[in-house]
């Protein structure tokens, strides 16, 4: 590890970082201040568009290692775009969903800006010393943020049970990696040893149990379903959009940078953890109620698909494996987004519209919000026209030109059983209103405009990946990691 | 003039649009003018398009529409072909198809469904149109489709009585059966010539293949099977007469302007292609030699005049095949349109007939309409005339020129045996419908209450019945001069014109004359069981049942507890138990959470560590 010196250029390259980290400050400092939620929201919104700014000048500085622990490159910089524009949507969807509910809202948006931080070293750490803290930042800023509305025991408990696993964790995560060290004298991913010996062996299992944990593949997955049922909706969509779309950018960066992921057993560890994630995943979703319970387990089936872009990575290269991740993870991240955006419009201020029988005959009573959850759903389904559809059909490309047929026999399975519990939501909500009780627009909470915006612009951009994935694939296939 | 030809399908297609979705909004008195307007539209672009191409070189005219769709070499166009057969066609759907829509007007006036009976019509003709004008085969095959589903749509068109549903079915898979063979037919033409565009296809197999080439004969065959179906040859005639459960005029459309002519169209469109499988030719002579002798025989013992009408029909398209098979290409156009006009005719009296009699069908319990219905009267003489081919009707000259074709053709005297034959039976059962029905006692009351609608076409069609066969379009320039039938023995000529007569005479005998009675006739013992035979249509819905559909009921019955539906109930079932033991694992405990965890870590540290 060469210690880099830092110039002009590495500033201007990590200029997205150093606007999100500036603006937590500013956050931080001004409600110490100032308590005024408005002002919070608009200076996070604020802050978040300038680091969308800065992602410009910073993409002009080209592939660039800075300080041996980051890498900015045109890969780094879209998940970091793709994280602000999911933190906007989220910022716009807690705003209204924290009015009511918390006394003092304000501390939300400095979590939120911190867990981002964290996302985007993540995105672009090549090096385990930046790859633990990015992973530790987010987590602890998930903590408070799952828990953030304390008058429901529930978010309590799922915010224990995050801190405590999440913590066992990332002691597996660190001793793998002291164990790598220990063999390779370097805490960079590069870092080779002369022989496989079984303590490496061993490190680099550990290391992916950590990450695994993070993913919530099979067997790790347990505690998915509390922590998205007990989260507040929009931390939910947090959780499930950035927390694991950081984790998977740096898994792949890993797998591609690190020789002893390239290890013959890695492909076996993966490959079982994505089979099994695959199934559990959707069988779990099947006859569920709670329709946040569903998307939980649903996300366990996502993650196992996705996994499959990682392992075909030593088969179909870097630049397509990245492409595919790259596109599947935005169109999960817009998707997700969007179902738990209509989760947050429905929510009544006393609790959250988290039961399938919460959407019954939504269609008649509010047709708008009813199309944009069963666009959502359709496209988690991988319905054509949709975001979803592409994804898909990416991940298929990629595992079958790396020849993964058994996975991708588990992949058409799982894709098989979740079409049945998308629809089933669907169904619902078509349902006519007097079979079951919808909480109807009185009871629900005030939309407003951002929120509406919000949802709207979602929608839109499920549709047009859908339709025109071309703007998107272009964008990726010239920005690749290479 | 090609800007006009795409609007000659396009407006009985916005007319059916314009109806589906004016449902309810149109008054009802718009809907006829609508229904028969938007078809007497066609009709006059047809004439002035007919006009200016016969006035100049009948040279072929293609217009490309736009391109369908393109799939690797397959890429058929949205285009319309325009020649002197697809003319032919053309004067005929639209024509003749107007005259029916506009008797439709005054017949269907009480009906509360009328809207949707002018919308099915209007459908019906668009896709005739479409596939008269197709320039390819796959929209050739688009306008076969159309038309079949107008025809079950129109046949099942009294939907609450389940006996005309059936009908309606029963006429879609019998046809369907043919429809498939000549999809088969198309895959095998373009998978051996890769192209579906009509001319570059018989130009292709020209070159391809050589006479009596087998994968040639196939794709005939193929095509015939296709063509037998829509057309109601044996061995796919038995929906025609079940297809009666209609309203009337629909029976006229069906069997004059549009549907059974379809597949004589198919294969004078083809002919090229037939030419190259010279035994495939020859069986399409066979199969109308055979057909028209077997409807004859069943035309001959029904009561219901429909009925007598539709083996008629099916006779009549059995003379068609045979001008086809023996390469008279010309003749079986010109039969196919002096019949549409005198099928027409006959049908629009029928129905005339049935209007005024208070839905009576059966020609027994009629008798002696005569003076009573003098319209329906005329319209019978004169397309009963045209149809057993007395000289100088517009039936007698098309006809004629089958038979002598059929002598000088390859088959010979044979096949002209038994054209001669059917002659004879024609002559024969139109006779014995004009004289039990029109002649004898009048036995019940009948009041003739035509409007204006209803009479008008009936007279057009009169004078098309008899003067039509002085009027037709050359089509040398399609089936080349070749076409042209030497002429055989006048002998030959003289026999084929008095056939007829034998037949009128025979009928005379037995029904206006009552010399002999068929009664006694029908009790013999060699009577009763041809009676029997030849009323069901020689027994063919029997042998199907038990061939085709009482087997199929069976295993359907055996089946009812589906051994596939176990699989699929299976799965079901498997996931539901997987469902069961992934739920069982969220416990909700946090120590539990944990050694789940650790497990699972050690689990895959061993599979790392053994792989």
């Amino acid at each position: 590890m060469s210690a880099a010196a830092i110039g002009s250029a590495e500033l201007t390259a990590l200029l997205p970082i150093v606007t999100l980290g500036t603006t937590a400050v500013v956050v931080l400092l001004w409600i110490a201040f100032r308590r005024n939620h408005a002002e919070a929201v608009w200076l996070t919104l604020g802050g978040l568009s300038a680091t969308l700014l800065a992602l410009a000048p910073a993409a002009g500085t080209g592939p660039r290692d800075v300080t041996g622990l980051l890498r900015i490159d045109g890969y780094a910089l879209f998940f970091i775009a793709l994280f602000c524009l999911a933190a906007i949507i989220v910022v716009l969807l807690a705003r209204d969903y924290l009015r009511e509910r918390a006394e003092q809202p304000e501390e939300f948006y400095l979590l939120l800006l911190t867990s981002l931080l964290g996302a985007s070293v993540l995105a672009a750490s090549t090096h385990f010393a930046s790859f633990f803290l990015g992973l530790e930042t987010l987590s602890i800023s998930l903590f408070p943020l799952i828990a953030y509305a304390t008058r429901d025991a529930r978010a309590l408990e799922a915010a224990t049970k995050y801190l405590v696993l999440s913590g066992v964790a990332s002691g597996f995560l660190l001793f793998g990696m002291a164990l790598v060290y220990a063999e390779t004298g370097s805490l960079a991913f590069g870092g080779t040893a002369p022989a496989a010996t079984a303590v490496l062996q061993a490190g680099a299992v550990l290391i992916l149990v950590g990450v695994g944990f993070k993913l919530s593949f099979f067997p790790f997955h347990l505690w998915t379903a509390d922590v998205y049922q007990g989260a507040p909706a929009p931390v939910t969509a947090l959780l499930a959009t950035v927390s694991k779309g950081a984790v998977f950018a740096v898994l792949l960066r890993y797998g591609v940078d690190a020789p002893l992921a390239r290890l013959p057993m890695s492909e076996t560890v993966l490959g079982t953890l994505a089979g099994a994630s695959m199934l559990i995943g959707n069988l779990a979703a099947l006859a569920q109620h709670n329709l946040k319970r569903l998307l939980a387990y649903s996300s366990i089936a996502h993650m196992g698909y996705l996994l499959l872009a990682v392992i075909a990575m030593q088969r179909i290269g870097p630049a397509l494996a990245a492409e595919t991740l790259g596109f599947y993870l935005a169109a999960y991240t817009l998707t997700t987004l969007a179902a738990f955006g209509v989760m947050t419009a429905m929510s009544p201020a006393d609790r959250e519209a988290e039961e399938i029988g919460d959407y019954a005959g939504l269609f008649w009573t509010r047709p708008a919000i009813a199309l944009l959850l069963t666009l959502s759903l359709l496209s988690l389904a991988g319905i054509p026209l949709t975001a979803g559809f592409i994804g898909k059909f990416y991940l298929f490309i990629a595992a079958s030109h790396a020849a993964l047929w058994p996975l991708l026999g588990l992949f058409v399975v799982g894709s098989g059983l979740g079409l049945y519990y998308y629809l089933r939501v669907i169904f619902r909500m078509a349902a006519s209103v007097g079979e079951g009780t919808a909480p109807g627009p009185s009871g629900a909470l005030q939309v407003s405009l951002g929120t509406e915006a919000a949802l709207a612009f979602l929608g839109l951009s499920i549709a047009v990946l859908g339709l025109l994935p071309a703007s998107l694939i272009d964008f990726l296939a010239a920005e690749a990691l290479r | 003039m090609q800007g006009l030809l795409p609007l000659i399908p396009l407006c009985p297609l916005l007319g059916c649009l314009a109806l589906i979705f004016g449902q309810g909004l149109m008054p009802r008195r718009a809907v006829p003018w609508v229904g028969a307007g938007s078809v007497g539209l066609a009709a006059l672009l047809t004439g002035m398009v007919g006009g200016q191409f016969l006035g100049g070189s009948l040279e072929p005219v293609t217009v490309t529409l736009w391109t369908w769709l393109r799939s690797g070499e397959l890429g058929p166009d949205f285009a319309l072909y325009l020649d002197a057969l697809s003319l032919s066609m053309l004067f005929i759907v639209t024509g003749v198809g107007f005259l029916i829509h506009v008797y439709s007007a005054g017949f269907m006036a009480d009906d509360p469904g009328s809207a949707r009976f002018f919308a099915y019509m209007n459908l019906f003709v668009a896709a005739m149109l479409i596939l008269v004008l197709a320039d390819n085969l796959v929209l050739l095959y688009l306008g076969w489709e159309g038309v079949g589903l107008c025809s079950y749509l129109l046949i099942g068109f009294w939907y609450q009585e389940p006996a005309n549903g059936a009908a309606a079915r029963k006429a879609f898979v019998t046809t369907r059966v043919g429809d498939t063979a000549l999809a088969l037919g198309l895959f095998l033409l373009f998978t051996e010539l890769r192209t579906l565009d009509i001319q570059p296809l018989m130009e292709a197999a020209l070159n391809h293949w050589t006479s009596g080439d087998p994968t040639a004969s196939l794709a005939a065959l193929l095509l015939l099977g296709g063509a037998v179906g829509k057309s109601a040859q044996l061995p796919l005639q038995t929906w025609l007469p079940d297809a009666m459960a209609g309203p009337t005029p629909i029976s006229a459309l069906i069997h004059a302007a549009t549907m059974v002519t379809a597949g004589v169209y198919l294969i004078a469109r083809m002919h090229s292609l037939f030419e190259l499988a010279p035994d495939v030719l020859l069986l399409v002579a066979v199969v109308g030699s055979v057909t028209l002798l077997m409807a004859g025989f069943s035309a001959l013992t029904q009561t219901d005049i429909k009925r007598i009408l539709a083996y008629s029909t099916i006779s009549q398209i059995g003379y068609m095949f045979l001008a086809l098979g023996v390469g008279a290409w010309p003749a079986a156009v010109f039969h196919l349109m002096t019949h549409a006009y005198f099928k027409a005719l006959l049908f629009l009296g029928a129905g005339a007939v049935i209007h005024s009699y208070h839905h009576e069908h059966d020609i027994f319990r009629m008798g002696g309409l005569r003076q009573r219905l003098p319209v329906a009267f005329w319209s019978f003489v004169f397309g009963s005339a045209a149809l057993m081919a007395l000289p100088f009707t517009s039936g007698y000259y098309s006809k004629h020129e089958i038979l002598l074709a059929a002598y000088a053709g390859r088959g010979g005297a044979w096949l002209w045996a038994g054209g001669l034959f059917g002659a004879m039976l024609t002559g024969l059962y139109s006779a014995r419908l004009l004289f039990v029905a029109f002649f004898g006692r009048a036995n019940t009351h009948a009041s003739e209450q035509l409007g204006l609608s209803m009479k008008l076409p009936l007279f057009v069609l009169c004078g098309l019945s008899l003067l039509g066969g002085f009027w037709v379009i050359p089509l040398a320039s399609v089936f080349g001069e070749t076409a042209v039938v030497p002429h055989p023995p006048d002998g030959i000529g003289l026999i084929s014109t008095f056939a007829p007569l034998v037949g009128i005479a025979i009928a005379a005998a037995f029904y206006w004359q009552r010399l002999y009675s068929s009664d006694n006739l029908m009790a013999s013992s060699l009577g009763q069981p041809l009676y029997r035979l030849w009323f069901s249509g020689w027994g063919f819905d029997w042998l199907y049942a038990r061939a085709f559909v009482e087997p199929f009921k069976w295993f359907a019955r055996i089946n009812q507890r589906d051994g596939i539906d176990g699989v699929y109930r299976g799965i079901a079932a498997l996931a539901r138990a997987g469902h069961a033991q992934a739920s069982a694992a969220q416990n909700g405990r946090l120590r539990w959470y944990v050694a789940s965890l650790v497990s699972g870590a050690v689990l895959v540290v061993a599979l790392g560590a053994w792989w």
